[in-house]
């Protein structure tokens, strides 16, 4: 489902009631060895704040995977939590099929990571950096620091000291580090803060690559838009617990309801509610919404029109991410 | 490891702060040889300090007054200021999470700070010295007098590097008291003043506690300085008593604890700062807001 558009613009803006929350988990369950990543019950506590509640994820092999939350919602406590930079009050991580709680150097040799805000020595140049971190991670060839600063553009500011360089570039410098080891999987904790639309643009597209490539990538944001476009499944936490995970796809739903308007509304609501397989009729603004499949629009045109009430527009209605995320955040519908 | 350590290297010497404390450190040595040793001599040649100013300037006893003088103003300075800045740094600028997600163990992490850091101190605090000795060579050659080992009491090139060795021990625990500081607090000011603080104090307490006598002046026992000043007084050359401006008590080297006992006491306390940051970093929490 990789590149898929957003939304098409809607005349009208009421969200359509969604599939309980929970409920779409992939309905076959991956096996072992093909998930890369996994929380397993992991929960946080900072004095009698629960950052993180038992918290079940699961990544899997080879997929962009989404990590969905408002501000606040413990997303990057959960990344910290699973690189090893705090600890856990409970529960335990899988990573690469190692227990963190005794293999997490090994792990983290595999694994590739940008926290957020990346950081470096800003007395250094982006190269000299690089070299740090290849250092650290037994990768410090330059030809590789070559490759990933033509990678991510900075090629030709590899010898400038990264305190001259922009938000988007350190950002992009972050990329580049996680890279430089050619990890397995990536880990990035809100990566296109800081970048201008062309760069969140641009590195939405290397993430795709990254994932048509086989890596697996686990990002973290709070830009539905973005995860909605590059990310194969998705995990929506709030107030540090989980409210539910699988494939976007199933998530952005299309085709369950039809919008449409016509030259008398009020009458086709009556004359659309008197139809079999037609569920709820809804006025919203100048427009129907109709729950019904897009098989049943040639029905429901041909009824109008028979009592001479005439289509100015039908189209099905496209739920988007954005729709199921404001929804599964709203006010109790965290899982307990 | 290598390579991890020729990064923690890369990440100093790249850095100004140990360039301009070299430069305080080069001045501090021309100050002790020209200014209080040299002109202090010139100016009072027949006076009551007109031998520990002769023995501060010429060669070779410049070699212990500068390593005295040296490893309190200068060397446990240096290092405490350049020890507490590249441990909290890494926290100021968030590179110690970036660090750690790369795989490398928390211990790795500091032991390769630690020594990184100590390799980098010791070159500069060598040139220093190497510097210092220059200075006192041209002074000494100003003076008329020969440059040579081979005076009564004077040293052989052996003994001269157990002279080093003795003042570098005695700058360790100092060392390791701003690097302990410095993690718990990720603050560079908590370490330097701190570790300052803790040399000045203690200076000042001991004093106090001597004069109050009985079991309280037996607290020297304990002190760090006391046994670092064991050490420096091992570094004498030739008779009379040592030669030094370090502020802290200055006992005369018989009241002074056996430089073996002294080397045991300066390592435990060594040992026992480098545990205590080695297990705060161990178990700490690195949240972002610790950057």
């Amino acid at each position: 489902m990789r590149g898929r558009t957003g939304p098409s613009g809607r005349p009208c803006n009421a969200s359509l009631t969604h599939r309980a929350a929970g409920s779409i988990l992939a309905s076959v369950p991956p096996a072992d060895s093909d998930i890369v990543l996994r929380t397993v019950r992991l929960t946080k506590r900072y004095g009698r704040r629960i950052a993180l509640a038992d918290l079940d994820l699961e990544v899997r092999r080879g997929r962009v995977h989404g990590f969905l939350g408002p501000n606040g919602a413990g997303k990057t406590t959960c990344i910290s939590l699973i690189l090893g930079l705090i600890a856990p009050a409970g529960g335990h991580v899988e990573m690469l099929g190692l227990d963190t709680r005794t293999q997490l150097s090994q792990a983290l040799r595999r694994t590739g990571a940008i926290l957020e805000g990346p950081a470096f020595y800003p007395h250094l140049s982006a190269r000299d950096n690089l070299r740090i971190w290849g250092a650290l991670s037994g990768s410090a060839e330059d030809r590789r620091i070559d490759e990933v600063l033509a990678l991510t553009g900075l090629q030709a500011r590899g010898r400038d000291k990264v305190r001259g360089y922009s938000l988007g570039m350190t950002q992009r410098l972050g990329l580049a580090s996680a890279l430089l080891h050619d990890p397995e999987l990536l880990i990035l904790d809100e990566p296109t803060n800081g970048l201008d639309p062309a760069g969140m643009r641009e590195f939405r597209g290397l993430i795709r690559e990254l994932g048509a490539a086989g890596k697996t990538v686990f990002v973290s944001s709070h830009l539905l838009n973005e995860v909605e476009q590059m990310c194969d499944d998705v995990a929506i936490i709030k107030e540090g617990r989980l409210i539910t995970q699988g494939p976007v796809a199933a998530l952005v739903r299309r085709g369950d309801a039809l919008e449409l308007t016509t030259t008398d509304n009020e009458r086709a609501q009556t004359v659309i509610r008197t139809l079999k397989g037609v569920g709820s009729v809804t006025r919203e603004q100048d427009c129907l919404v109709v729950e019904a499949s897009r098989e049943r629009a040639a029905e429901i045109s041909r009824a109008l029109a028979e009592e001479q009430i005439y289509l100015w527009e039908l189209k099905p209605r496209e739920s988007s991410l954005e729709d199921f995320f404001l929804e599964v955040t709203s006010e109790g519908n965290a899982r307990e | 490891m290598n390579s991890v350590l020729a990064a923690e290297i890369l990440k100093v010497r790249k850095r100004w702060m140990p360039y301009v404390l070299l430069l305080v450190m080069i001045a501090g040595a021309a100050v002790l040889i020209w200014l209080i040793g040299y002109v202090g001599y010139q100016e009072d040649q027949q006076g009551e300090f007109a031998g520990d100013a002769f023995r501060t300037f010429a060669f070779p006893w410049s070699i212990a007054a500068l390593l005295d003088s040296g490893q309190f103003w200068g060397a446990a300075i240096f290092v405490a200021i350049l020890t507490s800045s590249t441990v909290s740094t890494e926290y100021n600028w968030g590179t110690v999470r970036q660090a750690l997600i790369r795989g490398q163990p928390r211990w790795q992490f500091l032991a390769a700070k630690l020594l990184g850091t100590a390799i980098v101190c010791i070159v500069f605090l060598l040139i220093a010295f190497g510097v210092g000795i220059l200075f006192s060579i041209i002074a000494t050659s100003a003076e008329g007098k020969p440059i040579t080992l081979d005076v009564p009491g004077g040293p052989s090139l052996s003994v001269v590097v157990l002279m080093v060795l003795r003042s570098a021990a005695g700058i360790i625990p100092y060392g390791l008291l701003a690097f302990a500081l410095a993690v718990i607090g990720r603050s560079t000011a908590l370490g330097i003043a701190g570790t300052l603080g803790y040399m000045l104090g203690e200076g000042i307490v001991v004093a106090i506690l001597d004069s109050i006598g009985g079991i309280a002046a037996d607290f020297r026992e304990i002190a760090i300085g006391h046994h670092v000043a064991s050490l420096a007084a091992a570094n004498r050359i030739g008779s009379g008593d040592y030669n030094s401006i370090a502020a802290r008590e200055l006992p005369v080297s018989a009241d002074l604890p056996d430089v073996w006992i002294a080397s045991l006491v300066v390592c435990l306390y060594s040992v026992v700062f480098a545990a205590v940051a080695f297990f705060v970093f161990q178990r700490r929490d690195l949240r972002s807001s610790d950057r």
